[in-house]
């Protein structure tokens, strides 16, 4: 039942809040051209158009359908984003996605887009904390490789990267049970699952590891208990400037390594007890045969 | 039946004309308008009260939401918006008064007084729809039910609202696209009057892919329906063309093309009871 004199007018509009990313970039060259032609602005006058939004718009001249499927991700984002700032006072909810969408503008409708117990707020906060935690791992090792750091011995190294992240978590330290209770949501393991082991292995990575046996699993086992437990230690730190916490953490890292040393000495003492027991057995044969 | 110029319609299974279809639908309503909340009881045998139930949850407004329900007549949906605001209202100030737990007496009095006004939080229904019947127990009903706040009524053409661009934060209209004489041109009028942001959503009779369930559908729709129309309402003919609309209505897949046609952004839809309701939801981004 579509009405035939009726066209749809989907071709000649464009969406309402993409509009606004494409116009805040056409207005720059406005305003540029437009002191080329009327030639008259005042000495140290400084353009007043801020890029408003930190998003580069694909402006480009590809279809108008993919440009729109790619935004409507890097929108959410954006909401995402900006609703992590309400977050304190309402908690991980859809109403700091609410509050989130009306900074950018947007209904509060808009937070209908989510789920209504705000998992994706949580995981997009998680995931972007492993972002940054992974660039400032990179900047390390690039200092490093530049000469200009000494480069930390292990247990150091996996400390101060636990606790880099573990301080993302402070200016939203109260709610933070109430996100730990929502990625464990059987909707959302899969995917919390999958940023806390993608987390773990960037840190191993950039701490050296490059083991191809067993010794993987175990790494990432024990990287994983570490950094669980101090997180939960930190929940309930009332200590100042978390001293408690790190002072946990520095540890269980030490257990770590000693239980490392420990496992090897057991190895090569093994080792050496077997050997031992092959020589008794060689020479105990060697009597024997020898008396006859 | 020549001289009526415009192109044909279905009117139900009839052909008519443009015109004819409009006049024929006002009628339809004008006739069950008294009696169309109890003979929505009887037809879906109380269903469609949790229906406009989970439209609601869907919608998950928050207080400060302003709500345009096109062809709202009856005004369920509305009554179901203020009540839903209020409760999320009430659960707020519950949290925000735990938290203060050092009050003074004045001050939790004054905290009581000052929300007192606003036990909607800024909310507001708009109920629009094409029929001054429909309206008029619609208004009778909010009375006899205590509603007067947040709520107006509005006598308007979906096809051609009176209302500005950019108003609304969500659009619903419940049961009654169907009814429309251009979907096109009531998708368009709702893109047009939402905020950027805001989100349209369709309750409306859908079809039904199993085909057990949907014979037993049709049995009860056009040997059921028709006779309790006559039995309770007096009048078999405007249930007839109830269920007949229902077949000629676009099937979901199409309805969601003809939203992204629109505009809309993030089309999806929900089956409700295998296919026999259907809501379509969209976002203006």
């Amino acid at each position: 039942v579509r009405c035939q004199h009726y066209e749809p007018l989907r071709a000649l509009q464009a969406s309402a809040a993409l509009r606004r990313a494409s116009d805040e970039h056409k207005k720059e060259p406005l305003t540029s051209s437009s002191q080329q032609h009327f030639d008259s602005p005042p000495a140290g006058h400084q353009p007043e158009q801020e890029p408003q939004g930190p998003h580069p718009s694909y402006t480009g001249q590809g279809g108008q359908e993919s440009e729109d499927y790619e935004s409507e991700e890097q929108l959410q984002h954006r909401i995402l984003t900006a609703a992590l700032e309400f977050v304190p006072e309402h908690g991980w909810t859809a109403e700091a996605i609410a509050e989130g969408a009306k900074t950018l503008g947007l209904s509060v409708a808009a937070a209908g887009m989510f789920h209504s117990d705000g998992s994706e707020l949580v995981l997009h906060f998680v995931s972007e904390c492993n972002t940054k935690l992974s660039k400032l791992l990179q900047e390390e090792q690039k200092l490093v490789q530049l000469g200009e750091a000494e480069k930390k011995p292990t247990d150091e190294f996996l400390r101060d990267a636990v606790e880099a992240r573990l301080r993302m978590l402070i200016p939203y330290i109260e709610k933070w049970p109430q996100a730990l209770s929502v990625l464990l949501l059987p909707r959302n393991i899969p995917s919390s699952l999958n940023l806390l082991t993608s987390m773990i292995d960037d840190i191993w990575h950039y701490a050296g590891d490059q083991s191809t046996d067993f010794n993987w699993y175990t790494r990432r086992a024990v990287l994983t208990g570490i950094y669980n437990t101090t997180e939960l230690v930190m929940m309930q730190d009332s200590s100042p400037g978390f001293e408690d916490t790190w002072r946990f953490l520095e540890n269980r890292v030490a257990d770590a390594m000693t239980m490392s040393n420990t496992a090897s000495q057991v190895q090569s003492t093994g080792e050496a007890v077997v050997q031992g027991l092959m020589g008794a057995a060689v020479t105990v044969s060697n009597a024997e045969t020898s008396r006859l | 039946r020549g001289l009526a110029a415009g192109p044909e319609m279905h009117f139900g299974f009839q052909t008519v004309t443009e015109e004819e279809r409009r006049e024929k639908i006002y009628r339809v309503f004008e006739t069950v308008a008294k009696k169309y909340d109890v003979m929505n009881d009887s037809m879906t045998l109380g269903i469609h009260r949790v229906w406009k139930d989970i439209l609601m949850h869907k919608m998950n407004p928050c207080p400060g939401t302003l709500l345009l329900d096109v062809a709202g007549g009856t005004g369920d949906i509305a009554f179901r918006f203020i009540n839903y605001v209020r409760s999320v209202q009430q659960r707020q100030l519950q949290k925000k008064l735990k938290h203060h737990q050092n009050l003074s007496w004045q001050e939790i009095f004054e905290s009581y007084q000052k929300d007192q006004f606003k036990s909607l939080g800024d909310s507001q229904v708009v109920v629009c729809d094409i029929n001054r019947e429909m309206l008029k127990v619609g208004k009778q009903k909010a009375q006899y039910l205590g509603y007067s706040e947040g709520l107006s009524w509005v006598l308007g053409n979906a096809e051609e609202l009176p209302f500005d661009d950019d108003k609304f934060d969500v659009y619903t209209i419940a049961f009654g696209i169907r009814n429309v004489t251009c979907i096109d041109l009531a998708l368009q009028e709702a893109y047009r009057v939402l905020k950027p942001g805001g989100r349209f959503l369709c309750l409306e009779f859908s079809h039904v892919s199993n085909p057990l369930l949907s014979r037993l559908y049709d049995l009860y729709s056009f040997q059921v329906i028709p006779v309790l129309g006559e039995v309770i309402a007096g009048d078999w003919r405007s249930y007839q063309y109830l269920v007949e609309s229902i077949r000629q209505f676009p099937p979901q897949e199409e309805l969601k093309a003809m939203i992204e046609d629109a505009g809309f952004l993030k089309v999806d839809y929900e089956n409700l009871n295998f296919g026999i309701v259907a809501i379509h939801s969209g976002f203006k981004l």
